[in-house]
């Protein structure tokens, strides 16, 4: 048992740890890799290495763990919530609602903080997929969430692709962003993920217990006294805050919410007290990792690392509907 | 009101909006001016924007949401979901990545090669979800979400090929993409119309087994339906529909879904009344949102796809609200 | 007498059978036969209409994207108020095309090849590449401009004037520009897009006699005309002299001032950042454009 613990974590802590080290040794400058971070990490640190460390590297691949652990966290909490192991924030058009919020405030800066008009889209979006679904009568019929999400992303989409038509440098910045970028992200970005993600990874962490009961389904968690109606919409509220934050930072990213939950189950099990934080940090290791890639690839280009994400995740997710058990 | 009625009102509907869209525009033309182009009289005339801009794009926009409309309808009845579309079974990503496939690795190819290559990749994306759902043949569950996976990874290789190919945001793919029928005319509507109605008699004539296949596996094998095989029949019927229509004219994300639901709640779920209401509704939605997309802020023309998503989605989050407890039959 | 009044009824008939005497232009979508004095053009890019503005012919449309400051006070001077917008350079109204009844159409290749056959049924249609085309290709499409309008020798004489201004701006570039590397950008909210030495005015600043910073080792191979670049990559290609145009207010270079990375840019550090109308520099692509842009560039040279 101990043996099995101590290798979980080993592993855990190893992709983690790759995801740093690739993330941070990659960037638009091939001169500055591995080894100059090295030295700079560790070394008397002079010159481009260091500053680049300093106020691009590290505020950017801090964000990437952040927003893997926030997505993550936030898949998690809609996995369970729903019954459905294939639920995540862009399948349930989440992601997508958050993404109109934000359009709104590019196109109507002032009305409100894009933060918070993109928690409040997302807010929205998942509400009509849950009604959709049957959510407001207790009872959730995993299909039409699946089928309710993707008819709320594709109305989310629609406004969202109606800017490419307006003026073109809206629709270039617009085009650039959808698709989820975190090239430009600097110590302000990481500021205010870090206020609003980590007080709502915390309060996630706290509804734990809750989240357990509501995976013994229905019959089984309502003969312990528990209401699923109220862990639903806390559920539902905080998994929009963590997915709004992060989209306001940077863009919709899919399928983080999806996987890191999964591997996550895979190492540790069922109980949420546990596979809370392990979902968060397998997350931040997933999103790491892409971050690295996403640089790499194309060197010295950069591919948006929310285009990497889906084309690591979508085949994921196919892998899974292949193999996933009936769904009722 | 009688069920014939209904439909023969939505005919008239659609000819009224067909008609609208003649007049209407980033040009408004008087509808004497459009009489004497039309029927070669004497007076002024408006020759190309009426004959060959507005009117085949009128019929190609009808045409196309019929097609659309069936194909969901299709769609629904065989999955016994209504919350399906041609959507879900990836059609629509497929069609996207095989254009924009086609333009941006072959771009010496002419542009009247396109609705080839989107037939093609809308075809070879339904028939992969068909081969998938085949290996492990479980329920139509699971064909939505293999479709729903599909999809959401040809969208991730579209966004990616958006992304990094230079030139690609600038060029006709991104429009199509939206749903638009900016410069269609008689060329694509002679490529659609034979095949388009080819196959709507088709799924006409196959109406009675859509009645059989909705009363559920057991019923239908009851009754003497190899349910296996007209799934596919069906679903090859509808894949072709989508696809066609996405071939020339874009994603239209909205009206496969929408279509079937306000035909159901006008003529109810008898295929030989649901399916030409359906189609109509699907040709009145999309006539009038190309026709309305062209007089918002002209001479700027907004797609007909994102108009329909704009103005589907109310009535179906209303339709869906009031149907919330309905059990599925 | 009947007989005859057919026969003249026939051979007028005859007559105004036979098409109005055209040109042959060549262009990037084969040839077309262009009538020989066009009076209603329509042109659906601004480098088209800087091209009519140098020999001073007004079109009658332009695809202007809906803002008529598009077409800078540059050519209005020239061509006057008086063009119907056609809409946007992406998706122009084929409808407000068709109601202007031109008798030439002159597209771009990358946005309108696609839509050539219907253009051309409203009109003979030519098709040039403004978007990807550097400077060099910018005059070529000047001269069979000259030649579609009907005006070659004029044209002709417009670019040679124009050559002459612009070897007047490269000497007197010469001596300040040796061997520094000059980098070209427009930048909005969220980006920083870099012209490549075989854009526009990438090809511009090497005619002056500036080096191209996007090049060699330190830069990697970019092979597209616009590069999207973060911070970083910016700070490896490190120009000497860098000039941007925002598209908004702030732009990205705006945010990237207090950065310590972005003040140790050698152009940064030796205070060469200049900036300049991103519309101008960046969308206009013709010959009184590319005259604007020396002169606009002697006074930044003045500066170092």
């Amino acid at each position: 048992m101990m043996v099995q613990r101590l290798s979980i974590s080993a592993l855990t802590g190893t992709i983690i740890l790759a995801g740093a080290v690739f993330s941070l040794a990659t960037g638009g400058r091939a001169d500055v890799g591995a080894a100059e971070i090295w030295q700079a990490l560790t070394g008397p640190g002079q010159g481009v290495a260091l500053t680049i460390l300093q106020d691009i590297r590290l505020p950017r691949s801090l964000a990437a763990g952040l927003l893997g652990m926030t997505l993550g966290v936030s898949g998690l909490i809609l996995q369970t919530i729903t019954l459905n192991p294939l639920a995540s924030p862009a399948i349930l058009g989440i992601n997508q609602g958050a993404a109109v919020g934000m359009i709104g405030a590019l196109i109507w800066p002032g009305l409100l903080a894009p933060e918070w008009l993109s928690i409040a889209a997302a807010l929205v979006a998942g509400f009509v997929t849950f009604a959709i679904s049957g959510g407001l009568a207790g009872r959730i019929d995993p299909m039409r969430l699946v089928l309710g999400g993707v008819a709320v992303g594709t109305f989310a989409y629609a406004a969202v692709r109606f800017t490419f038509t307006l003026d073109d440098v809206l629709a270039q910045q617009v085009l650039r962003w959808t698709v989820g970028d975190i090239a430009d992200l600097r110590w302000s970005a990481v500021v205010r993920l870090a206020a609003i993600g980590l007080p709502a990874l915390a309060l996630s962490f706290a509804l734990a217990h809750r989240l357990n009961l509501m995976a013994l389904g229905p019959v089984g968690s309502q003969s312990l006294g528990h209401d699923p109606r109220l862990t639903l919409i806390l559920g539902l509220i905080l998994a929009a805050v963590l997915c709004g934050v992060s989209v306001s930072v940077a863009g919709p990213i899919a399928f983080i919410g999806l996987i890191a939950p999964h591997i996550a189950r895979r190492l540790i099990g069922g109980d949420h007290r546990g596979l809370m934080p392990t979902t968060a940090l397998c997350g931040a290791g997933v999103m790491l990792l892409a971050d690295g890639f996403s640089k790499w690839l194309l060197a010295p280009l950069e591919a948006p690392v929310g285009v990497i994400s889906a084309l690591i995740g979508a085949p994921w997710f196919l892998w899974l509907t292949l193999r996933a058990k009936e769904l009722h | 009101m009688r069920p014939g009625t209904l439909i023969a009102l939505l005919g008239l509907a659609l000819a009224a909006t067909l008609c609208w869209s003649l007049m209407v525009g980033a040009v408004p033309v008087r509808i004497g001016v459009v009489l004497n182009t039309l029927f070669g009289l004497d007076g002024p005339r408006q020759d190309f924007i009426i004959t060959r801009s507005r009117l085949p794009r009128g019929l190609l926009a009808a045409l196309t949401g019929g097609a659309l409309a069936l194909s969901g309808a299709i769609i629904q009845t065989i999955l016994r979901n209504d919350l399906a579309s041609p959507k879900i079974i990836g059609i629509n990503a497929g069609a996207a990545l095989g254009v924009l496939t086609a333009s941006l690795l072959l771009p010496k190819l002419s542009a009247s090669y396109l609705p080839l290559a989107a037939a093609v990749g809308a075809a070879l994306a339904a028939g992969l979800v068909f081969l998938l759902f085949e290996l492990r043949a479980v329920s139509s569950a699971r064909l939505i979400l293999i479709g729903v996976a599909l999809g959401l990874f040809f969208e991730a290789i579209v966004d990616f090929l958006l992304i990094t190919v230079p030139g690609a945001a600038v060029s006709g793919p991104l429009i199509w993409l939206t749903g638009s029928l900016w410069e269609r005319g008689w060329p694509e509507l002679s490529l659609i119309w034979l095949p388009l109605t080819v196959l709507f008699a088709i799924t006409g004539l196959l109406s009675y087994r859509l009645d059989l296949l909705r009363l559920g596996r057991a019923q239908a094998v009851g009754l003497g339906v190899r349910v296996r095989r007209e799934r596919l029949v069906l679903l090859t019927l509808a894949t072709m529909l989508a696809a066609l229509s996405v071939s020339v004219v874009g994603v239209m994300g909205f009206v496969g879904l929408m279509a079937p639901h306000l035909a159901r709640a006008l003529v109810g779920w008898r295929h030989r009344l649901l399916l030409p209401a359906a189609g109509l509704i699907g040709a009145i939605l999309v006539t009038f949102a190309d026709a309305t997309g062209r007089i918002i802020a002209p001479p700027a023309e907004i797609s007909a796809g994102i108009l329909t998503a704009f103005i589907g989605a109310p009535f179906f989050i209303v339709i869906l609200w009031r149907n919330r407890r309905e059990v599925q039959p | 007498m009947h007989r005859l009044f057919v026969c003249l009824i026939g051979f007028a008939l005859a007559l105004a059978a036979v098409p109005a005497a055209a040109v042959e232009v060549t262009h990037a979508m084969g040839k077309t036969q262009v009538p020989d004095d066009p009076r209603r053009i329509v042109v659906l890019e601004l480098s088209f209409v800087d091209a009519l503005a140098a020999v001073s012919v007004a079109p009658v449309g332009i695809a202007d994207d809906s803002d008529r400051d598009r077409v800078v006070a540059a050519y209005t001077d020239i061509i006057g108020q008086d063009w119907v917008s056609v809409g946007s350079r992406k998706t122009p109204s084929l409808e407000r095309i068709a109601a202007l009844a031109p008798d030439l159409i002159i597209a771009d290749k990358t946005r309108h090849a696609g839509a050539y056959d219907t253009l051309s049924s409203i009109a003979p249609t030519i098709v040039l590449d403004s978007l990807t085309g550097d400077y060099h290709e910018a005059l070529a499409q000047a001269a069979v401009i000259g030649k579609a309008i009907g005006k070659p020798e004029e044209m002709a004489r417009r670019i040679a004037t124009h050559t002459a201004r612009m070897h007047g701006y490269a000497e007197t570039f010469r001596v300040k520009a040796e061997g520094l590397t000059a980098q070209f950008g427009v930048a909005n909210t969220t980006g920083l897009w870099l012209h490549s030495p075989n854009s526009y005015v990438g090809s511009l600043l090497r005619l002056f006699g500036f080096d191209a910073s996007m090049t060699g080792a330190n830069a990697g191979d970019y092979a597209a005309t616009y590069v999207p670049v973060s911070l970083e990559q910016l700070s490896a290609i490190d120009p000497d002299i860098l000039i941007v145009g925002r598209y908004t207010d702030p732009a990205i270079t705006d945010t990237w001032a207090d950065e310590t990375l972005f003040q140790g840019l050698a152009a940064v550090r030796a205070d060469h950042v200049f900036a300049v109308d991103a519309h101008e520099w960046s969308r206009l692509r013709g010959i009184i454009a590319a005259e604007r842009l020396g002169a606009r560039l002697a006074e930044i040279m003045t500066a170092l």
